[in-house]
């Protein structure tokens, strides 16, 4: 807990970003940078609950579309089939993504090594599978075409902001309490955890499905915001279970304002190069991504933290893996 | 003399603004939202090609030629979506509300076409898509949505026009990629033999992407349809006749739905097991609209790729929207979509005129047409008004053939 001085300064601070937040919409009325800061906001939701997970309890998950689309899925098909409204909608496919998480992880925590990175790939590619192929319930390939919701972009601005402030919140909540001591001490050491009594499953999967309710929220949002889902989208390796971890990683594994700093790149300055370098945006934002890995191998905020100035510090500085060697 | 730079400046400054009041000489923006890179990457390229190659023949030939923006040119401003329905969106958003684009064209899959109609539609911008096939695009009651090419449900009208007067057949089996175009497609001929009473032996999905089809391809050996109709993107569709024929099925015929089977580069990649074989599909190069052939030839002739319908409705396209602007009384959009509305005009992918009919609005409508591989070339066979030569029917078996 560096800089306790600052707390003036860090309520102040706390205080504008949250004026700065609820009054962009309004002052910026451009709905393209609308759009951007609901992009943003929608993979700080989606980088903050993959970091809950693979950063704070080191359990790293290389197939979290598998909840993005159950998400996406759940709340579409109940609102095309049966008529549900669509945001209460979004909370269903947050349980959704739950009751998904729960059976995985019961069986898949048990196991050490790479058994649930690669037991989540091979969830997402099986539900990817399903959906495309069942086609009287999801219309396969064609996907599901629903109607926008509002005309205005304030309310999906709005609920993008309320879920990316949850997400955050209760990531803070979660690790600042006695189960972030115990999902720290899992990444670190499960045997030493096992040996100080923690149960070990049960916290990992308390992360989880934590994490899996939030990445299907964001699914159920993005189907209503985009108003258009289909298999191959939602289920996406690269475009969202890879995407997810190089937000996290990007940012700074383990830390609370990492998924942040990771999405505000992400969606940024990808956004940025392909408006402004035409053909040539991959190559750029892919040198970019090399060099924040290469020289900042705890991603920037982490990297920050243990290199930075001290006012620069994030307040869970202790927290980011590798920070103690710094 | 500073005070003269001043001056000159104003007046300089003053001239503009008159000169861009005035509507001649103007330069008019379209939007072009296209998939650069991505998976969709390749027919991205090929459509802004298209509608580049239109693009330079309408400035040469001095741009607007009529109406009220007569003398002006038309300048694309194209943005790469990367594949991405998110990124389609933030392109078509930019275009809208930055670049204040008065019309938007262009993109290519069905979900980033949904992408941007929805937004073109929500700021009443005339959209005009020319590729994306999902039947639904004209079906939303969108007003501001136009689109040149068939709906996905009737890529195989000519086809069928076909089997019903020429194969009569009894039993037919349906293979298709499980992707939206080819689900769609599937769907619909399936919906046409039950109407028409053809029985339905096999109806079949696969992965994009699958190589080894012997085991499905074994199953409809066993039922020996009269037809065997495919929907594939270029590898399968070379494999899918390779294996047919090392298998020895022999259906009176093998029937293609448009995409891989009348790529150029099939032909040679089946090796001899693509010969004879028929595809629907939405154009040739040996159609008799007028300019098809000459928009093949010079096409190849400027990229040295053979266009295949894709690029040819990127290129009508181009074509629409000079000729909209035209018309149009101004840019507003009211006026853009009236002059849309009203298009009545020959180009070498067709007629294109856009009308109300079973559930689309604002959907050209056009007829599909089938091609055989005759001697190692397409050749437009149905129906017989746009053919270039007879079709060879029956086919030989395998076993028979030279």
């Amino acid at each position: 807990m560096a800089a306790r001085g600052g707390k003036g300064w860090r309520w102040g601070g706390a205080v504008l970003g949250v004026a700065v937040l609820l009054g962009f919409p309004i002052v910026v009325s451009d709905v393209y940078l609308q759009h951007l800061a609901i992009f943003f906001l929608l993979w700080v939701t989606l980088g903050t609950s993959w970091n809950l997970l693979g950063g704070y309890a080191g359990q790293i998950s290389f197939g979290h579309a598998a909840f993005f689309g159950m998400g996406a899925y759940t709340s579409s098909l109940l609102f095309a089939k049966l008529g549900f409204p669509p945001w209460p909608g979004m909370l269903l496919g947050g349980v959704a993504g739950i009751l998904l998480a729960l059976p995985m992880g019961h069986i898949c925590f048990r196991l050490r090594g790479p058994f649930f990175a690669l037991s989540m790939l091979a969830l997402s590619e099986f539900l990817r599978l399903v959906t495309l192929n069942w086609r009287d319930l999801t219309e396969g390939a064609v996907g599901i075409l629903l109607p926008p919701f509002f005309i205005s972009k304030l309310p999906y601005y709005y609920i993008a902001l309320a879920l990316a402030a949850a997400t955050m919140l209760a990531t803070w909540f979660l690790v600042d309490s006695k189960v972030g001591f115990y999902l720290l001490a899992i990444r670190e050491d499960q045997d030493a955890a096992e040996a100080l009594g923690i149960d070990t499953t049960w916290y990992k999967l308390v992360a989880l499905m934590v994490s899996a309710f939030f990445s299907a929220m964001a699914g159920s949002y993005y189907a209503n915001y985009m108003a258009y889902i289909d298999p191959p989208i939602v289920f996406s390796i690269v475009d969202i279970s890879i995407a997810m971890i190089l937000v996290a990683v990007l940012g700074g594994m383990g830390t609370l304002w990492g998924p942040v700093v990771g999405a505000l790149v992400i969606v940024t300055l990808s956004e940025a190069f392909r408006a402004y370098f035409a053909a040539a945006h991959l190559i750029v934002y892919g040198v970019l991504i090399i060099v924040v890995i290469v020289f900042m191998p705890e991603g920037i905020v982490g990297s920050l933290a243990a290199r930075g100035p001290r006012w620069l510090r994030p307040r869970v500085a202790t927290d980011a893996p590798g920070a103690s060697q710094g | 003399m500073k005070r003269m730079g001043w001056i000159s400046m104003l007046a300089i400054a003053l001239v503009c603004m008159a000169t861009s009041a005035s509507v001649a000489g103007e330069v008019i923006k379209v939007g072009l939202p296209l998939p650069l890179t991505g998976i969709h990457a390749k027919f991205g390229e090929a459509i802004r090609n298209a509608y580049l190659l239109g693009l330079e023949e309408i400035t040469a030939a001095g741009g607007v030629t009529k109406g009220a923006f007569k003398g002006s040119k038309i300048e694309l401003l194209i943005e790469d979506t990367t594949s991405k329905p998110e990124v389609a969106r933030s392109a078509v958003e930019k275009l809208i509300t930055r670049d204040k684009v008065p019309m938007i064209v262009g993109e290519y899959s069905s979900s980033n076409v949904f992408a941007v109609a929805a937004v073109a539609d929500k700021f009443q911008i005339p959209y005009l898509s020319q590729t994306g096939a999902a039947d639904n695009i004209t079906q939303q009651g969108w007003k501001w949505v136009f689109r040149v090419n068939q709906p996905a449900s009737e890529y195989a009208g000519g086809l069928q026009d076909f089997l019903l007067k020429v194969v009569k057949p009894k039993s037919m089996a349906i293979l298709f990629e499980n992707t939206l175009f080819g689900t769609s497609l599937s769907k619909a001929v399936q919906e046409w033999t039950k109407e028409v009473g053809i029985e339905v032996t096999n109806f079949e999905p696969y992965e994009a992407g699958a190589i080894d089809f012997k085991p499905m391809l074994l199953k409809v050996k066993a039922k020996n349809p009269d037809v065997m109709f495919m929907v594939s993107y270029l590898m399968d569709a070379m494999l899918l006749m390779r294996q047919s024929k090392e298998l020895d099925i022999n259906p009176k015929i093998f029937a293609g739905g448009a995409a891989g089977f009348t790529m150029p580069e099939f032909i040679e990649g089946a090796r001899g097991a693509a010969e004879l074989v028929y595809s629907a599909t939405l154009w040739a190069p040996d159609v008799k609209y007028k300019g098809a052939r000459e928009f093949y030839d010079k096409y190849y002739k400027k990229y040295g790729v053979h266009p295949e319908y894709h690029s040819t409705e990127g290129y009508a396209a181009a074509y629409v929207l000079k000729d909209v602007l035209e018309r149009t009384k101004s840019l507003k959009n009211e006026d853009l979509r009236e002059a849309l509305a009203a298009t009545d005009m020959l180009t070498p992918f067709g007629p294109v005129k856009f009308e109300a009919y079973k559930k689309f609005i604002n959907q050209n409508r056009l007829p599909t047409l089938v091609v055989q591989i005759q001697k190692g070339k397409l050749v437009t066979v149905w129906p017989k008004e746009f053919a270039a030569a007879d079709y060879v029917y029956p086919v030989p078996k395998w076993a028979e053939r030279k």
